[in-house]
């Protein structure tokens, strides 16, 4: 038996398959510049193309939209920021910063029942009827179509564009979180994980605050969006109230799905700088799988990089515990030596250096580093 | 003061931006380098340039030779808007090549742009002994594919490099050559 809603809380009743719109009425001229617009995003060079990643997050969207699956095409875009969206026409992407921060499959579909939520109940329609009742009409439509009509290129950034035009009311993303919770459930995931995504995300923010000394900073994400503690406490409230037999988080499938991605993910999580928030992610990452030496590897990166004071000794601290998991990465070999150079000790630096040139003859800086070994003056600015 | 007015009023219009020839000949970049070109190259002047130079053949977009000079302890290689002074990447003048390299991933890839190190090596420029690496970049906003080049030295505590970066597909090939004998030529000025 999948969960149920307790009595009194009424079900979200899927509606039947939408038929295309016609092209003479305002959603149809939009549909039909939406089509457009997923040609240019399956050119794209930022696109995810693994077969088995793209199967599988298609599948999930698939075992929540139920009727609707045919309609539903998921991309997953390469872009390390918490993010998805939704069109009209059934095209959602997920950025996969956003797949970086969670934790398992009924994570991920809460975020895809969310955005299919917004699709059933098509709030883009109400949204585009709003904005030409209040005579926005030309303006919401302008930007969209100056976007599309802008050549054949930047197609990633004029769906970006295009996605901002789409950004829904708090009362659109409160029903398409009720929706999405309820589809999730009905497909057998545990419902409570919908509140963790964001509260994750909050412990994310909030670490960042800590770290940068800033008030507040929100996601661009938040401008529309309710604030994310009350989601997530609105979210858990409405989970306990669900009657659940069927508990799955499917994190074993997950996990063997997102492994392979995770370093290109975390490398380009580390580019934006967020160390008060990639440390957090860290933290959660390690917790829930503390033999992956990759991800002390990237904690020791972390710091290093990050440079503040003490940060040089968490690196060490953190290669070495990278360096006892059965995966520990050559790499983290560079990173103590870079760190021991920059604390003087050219000893262990160089030893650092020729384990690293060991197991990573071919790496792309192993000719600088050789050259470190061979002439430890040169590491020397 | 009449022509700073006149500046500021179609600044703007349009930002004061023009572009003048350099070369062939020495040239001194930003009063510390002297590069000696067999060929011209236009030199951007506009705004946001920071401690940089930007030269080009055939437009910015299409290849960029570009000079980074005398970026001291804590400066930024260009101004990242809208981040906190902690997230902003600046130069430490204990920085080894990765480190650099690093420095200059995190600024190119500001806006979504996809860095990739193909080689670090090490190499002499401006009469020292410093370092050369080649990157691949895919720019977000056209999904152009970009190679680059990027020379660079730390002297007294302060960096200098000098990169080039066009798309993969013709522009590469057409100015690589040029730009890379404008590397070599490189040299503090005396």
């Amino acid at each position: 038996m999948l969960p149920q809603l307790a009595q009194g809380e009424s079900s979200w009743l899927v509606p039947p398959r939408f038929e295309r719109p016609l092209l003479s009425t305002d959603e149809g001229g939009l549909w039909s510049m939406l089509d457009r617009e997923e040609n240019k995003l399956k050119r794209s060079k930022f696109l995810v193309r693994d077969r088995e990643l793209n199967d599988y997050v298609a599948g999930i969207a698939c075992r929540l939209a139920g009727d609707h699956c045919p309609d539903m095409r998921v991309y997953v875009v390469r872009t390390p920021v918490f993010n998805a969206n939704m069109a009209p026409n059934g095209m959602m992407q997920v950025w996969t910063g956003l797949l970086l921060r969670l934790t398992n499959e009924a994570q991920l579909a809460a975020v895809l029942g969310h955005e299919i939520g917004h699709y059933l109940a098509r709030h883009s329609l109400d949204r585009l009827r709003d904005a030409k009742s209040r005579s926005a009409f030309g303006q919401f439509l302008g930007i969209a179509l100056s976007a599309a009509g802008a050549g054949g290129a930047g197609s990633l950034a004029q769906l970006a564009l295009i996605a901002g035009s789409f950004s829904y009311g708090r009362e659109h993303e409160r029903e398409a979180d009720r929706i999405g919770m309820d589809l999730m459930a009905k497909a057998g995931y545990e419902p409570m994980e919908a509140s963790k995504v964001w509260e994750q995300l909050l412990t994310e923010l909030k670490a960042e605050r800590d770290w940068t000394g800033m008030p507040d900073q929100r996601s661009v994400l938040f401008a529309t969006h309710p604030l994310p503690e009350e989601r997530s406490s609105e979210l858990a409230t409405r989970a306990a109230k669900m009657v659940d037999s069927a508990h799955e988080t499917g994190v074993v499938a997950w996990r063997a799905v997102i492994k392979p991605h995770q370093w290109a993910w975390l490398e380009e999580e580390l580019k934006r700088r967020r160390f008060g928030e990639t440390l957090a992610l860290l933290q959660r990452l390690i917790e829930n799988t503390p033999d992956d030496g990759d991800l002390f590897f990237f904690r020791g990166e972390t710091h290093r990089i990050r440079a503040a004071d003490g940060d040089f000794e968490l690196a060490l601290d953190a290669y070495r515990s990278a360096e006892t998991k059965r995966n520990a990465p050559a790499d983290l070999y560079r990173g103590r030596g870079m760190v021991l150079q920059g604390k003087g000790e050219e000893a262990a630096a160089q030893d650092a250096f020729r384990r690293y040139l060991t197991l990573r003859p071919q790496a792309a800086d192993a000719a600088m580093v050789a050259s470190y070994v061979t002439n430890p003056e040169k590491s020397k600015p | 003061m009449k022509t700073l007015l006149i500046c500021f009023l179609a600044s703007l219009l349009s930002a004061c931006v023009s572009m003048t020839a350099v070369g062939p000949g020495d040239v001194t970049v930003r009063d510390k380098l002297v590069v000696k070109l067999d060929s011209a190259w236009n030199k951007y002047n506009g705004p946001g340039v920071g401690k940089t130079e930007l030269w080009t053949t055939d437009g910015l977009s299409l290849d960029v030779l570009r000079f980074f000079v005398d970026i001291g302890e804590g400066e930024q290689l260009i101004e990242v808007r809208g981040a906190h002074e902690k997230q902003v990447p600046k130069f430490r003048a204990t920085m080894q090549p990765q480190e650099v390299v690093e420095l200059y991933d995190a600024v190119m890839s500001q806006g979504g742009n996809r860095f990739h190190l193909d080689k670090l090596a090490p190499a002499d420029f401006a009469g020292g002994a410093g370092f050369r690496f080649d990157y691949t970049l895919v720019r977000k906003g056209d999904e152009v594919e970009l190679k680059g080049f990027c020379y660079g030295v730390v002297r007294d505590k302060r960096l200098y490099l000098m990169t080039f970066q066009a798309p993969k597909i013709h522009y590469y090939a057409q100015h690589a050559q040029r730009a890379q004998a404008a590397a070599l030529s490189i040299r503090f000025k005396g």
